[in-house]
């Protein structure tokens, strides 16, 4: 009896371990298709362009073709204006980061901390601008913007992306957990509410302020569709507008567009290595968007 | 309550100050959400085209029927289904699949999450101009294939063929967000209280039980979360297929509408037409939002 007991135990060891090993090899598995398109950019951005289309692809680069990083930042016509793009990416990316943060912390703390008459609709309607995708609305934002004359201006880029739904919604969640007492104990010895907002509130809320501006910061250094509209010159364009135009040209070969992709890709897999907790909060905080 | 006697007039000066905290916002979104949404609705009803002088002819619905008859239209609208479904469905099951498996181990928990993720943080224009280069003829994919399904030189022409163009996109797509997604059902996963597990193993419960009565279940929330922003994103996706098209990919397979909406407007200068297609777009949109409200609603879960 305690025989077949042991034969079933062992049984079911042995089971359980083909399925961890099955686990396992999935997981890396994935990892590896996941991670392998980054790994080719990086190794092909260092090889010269006929060795990144060769089959099969040899993925440790012979030596460090530092010539593809040159071409990209120098440009195929010589004039750098790749640098003047990535200042234009980090100027509008941080410029619409700082405005988020600071209108959604503004409106947030108002919607949570303050009783006033149409309180539940003025929420409702700001969260119902979530409702409206940007694709829908762009002709018409396109239309202002030039109506205005700030298409082709830092103005034009920022504009549409001062403040949005989801991080007043983040703030609120955030500020009402906030203990209201504190709050009364500042206001009895004379703290008015700016300075209850700028030394109680914003300094206590630093990792959901991170979160906030880290997401919009990564969502504009993305954006695509905006600037193609409204941006005509070469000094306004951005990153991922340059790329595409370094794409057209003839002189472009695989191994300095590889370069070009990899430099716009640094920066921000450099945050992400060391805020990485911030990223997978912020898809979490996102998550928690119901209701 | 002792607050509300000490005085009227601070909760009046407070209502006021939360007024002024709101305004700043309220003022955007009627400038940059409400009021080019109505300017949208109003533009279609007319036709009107960019830089022209000529002020813009009222025509009713005639850029609504143009559409719902051109062949051009509904390719637009065969193209954004078949990459919504062809992306957000696999998207659903591997996020829920890597997140499980993630979580049955003991270690590297967080390793799987950052790799899982970091796609995701690169920007779409670079994720694209990467996989351009991996759907070359000679680049990673056919090779990739040729060794899984051991077919040596065989060509799948990833970016000519119109099958395989659409495919392309939908696994850019899926190996950009499945991490995202992935991040998100950990959330889900967390949320279940260990002890239901305990007291499933105490009934004699196994792990094929336990996720088949329990955490599917329990996880029904997180699941039709994730399913509507994936299908809301992917209803917009551009930035993969404009930079297919721009690096040589045929425009017809894979023509979604936000594409369709940019080039009406700004290469045929038809405004009109592209504001009726913005506003179709819209309410396609409105009713996955109603339908995540209407669900999340319904399923509020109480451990």
């Amino acid at each position: 009896m305690s025989y077949t007991l042991q034969r079933k135990r062992n049984k079911i060891n042995r089971q359980s371990l083909i399925i961890d090993i099955f686990i396992w090899a999935f997981l890396i598995l994935a990892a590896l298709f996941i991670l392998a398109p980054t790994i080719f950019m990086f190794t092909a951005s260092l090889m010269p362009a006929n060795d990144i289309l060769k089959m099969p692809y040899r993925w440790i680069p012979k030596g460090f073709y530092w010539q593809n990083y040159w071409q990209g930042i120098r440009g195929n016509d010589g004039s750098f204006i790749y640098i003047r793009n990535i200042l234009n990416s980090l100027i509008v990316a941080s410029a619409v980061a700082a405005t988020t943060v600071i209108f959604s912390a503004l409106a947030g703390f108002g919607l949570a901390k303050y009783y006033f008459k149409g309180r539940t609709l003025v929420f409702m309607i700001i969260m119902a601008t979530m409702m409206i995708p940007f694709e829908a609305i762009m002709i018409p934002l396109y239309l202002v913007t030039t109506k205005l004359g700030i298409q082709d201006s830092y103005a034009g880029l920022i504009a549409p992306f001062l403040v949005n739904a989801f991080g007043v919604f983040l703030m609120r969640q955030y500020f009402i957990t906030f203990p209201d007492e504190i709050l009364d104990a500042a206001r009895i010895d004379g703290a008015s509410e700016l300075m209850i907002f700028r030394t109680i509130i914003l300094p206590n809320s630093i990792p959901v302020i991170a979160t906030l501006a880290i997401l919009t910061f990564k969502a504009q250094w993305d954006n695509l569709l905006w600037p193609l509209l409204v941006v005509q010159s070469e000094e306004m364009k951005t990153i991922p507008l340059y790329i595409v135009k370094f794409m057209g040209e003839k002189h472009t070969d695989e191994g300095a567009m590889m370069a070009v992709a990899a430099i716009a890709s640094i920066p921000i897999l450099v945050v992400f290595f060391k805020l990485s907790k911030y990223f997978l909060g912020g898809a979490a905080l996102y998550s928690s968007r119901k209701g | 309550m002792s607050k509300r006697i000490s005085s009227y007039s601070i909760e009046r000066k407070k209502a006021r100050w939360g007024w002024i905290f709101v305004t700043p916002t309220l003022i955007f979104f009627s400038l940059f959400s409400f009021y080019p949404i109505f300017n949208a609705l109003y533009t279609s009803l007319f036709k009107k085209k960019l830089l022209s002088l000529k002020p813009p002819d009222f025509i009713g619905l005639d850029n609504y029927i143009y559409l719902l008859k051109s062949p051009d239209f509904w390719n637009s609208i065969r193209a954004t289904v078949v990459f919504t479904l062809g992306t957000f469905i696999p998207l659903l099951i591997f996020s829920l699949i890597f997140a499980i498996f993630v979580m049955s181990r003991k270690r590297f928990q967080n390793f799987f999450q950052i790799a899982y993720y970091s796609p995701a943080v690169l920007s779409s224009v670079v994720a694209a101009v990467i996989w351009l280069l991996i759907f070359d003829p000679r680049g990673l994919g056919n090779q990739w294939l040729n060794l899984i399904m051991n077919s040596p030189g065989i060509d799948h022409k990833w970016l000519a063929n119109s099958v395989m163009v659409q495919m392309s996109t939908m696994l850019v797509y899926f190996w950009k967000y499945v991490g995202y997604f992935t991040i998100i059902f950990i959330v889900g996963l967390a949320s279940i209280p260990q002890s239901i597990y305990e007291a499933a193993k105490i009934d004699g419960a196994n792990d094929w039980k336990n996720f088949w009565y329990i955490t599917l279940p329990l996880l029904k929330p997180t699941t039709i979360l994730v399913s509507i922003i994936s299908m809301l994103q992917c209803l917009r996706t551009f930035s993969t297929q404009y930079l297919f098209t721009q690096g040589g990919a045929p425009l017809g397979p894979i023509n979604v509408i936000t594409l369709n909406i940019y080039h009406t407007a700004i290469r045929d200068h038809r405004i009109g037409r592209a504001s009726a297609m913005s506003v179709i777009l819209f309410v396609i949109m409105l009713l996955f939002t109603w339908v995540q409200f209407k669900s999340s609603r319904a399923d509020e879960i109480s451990y």
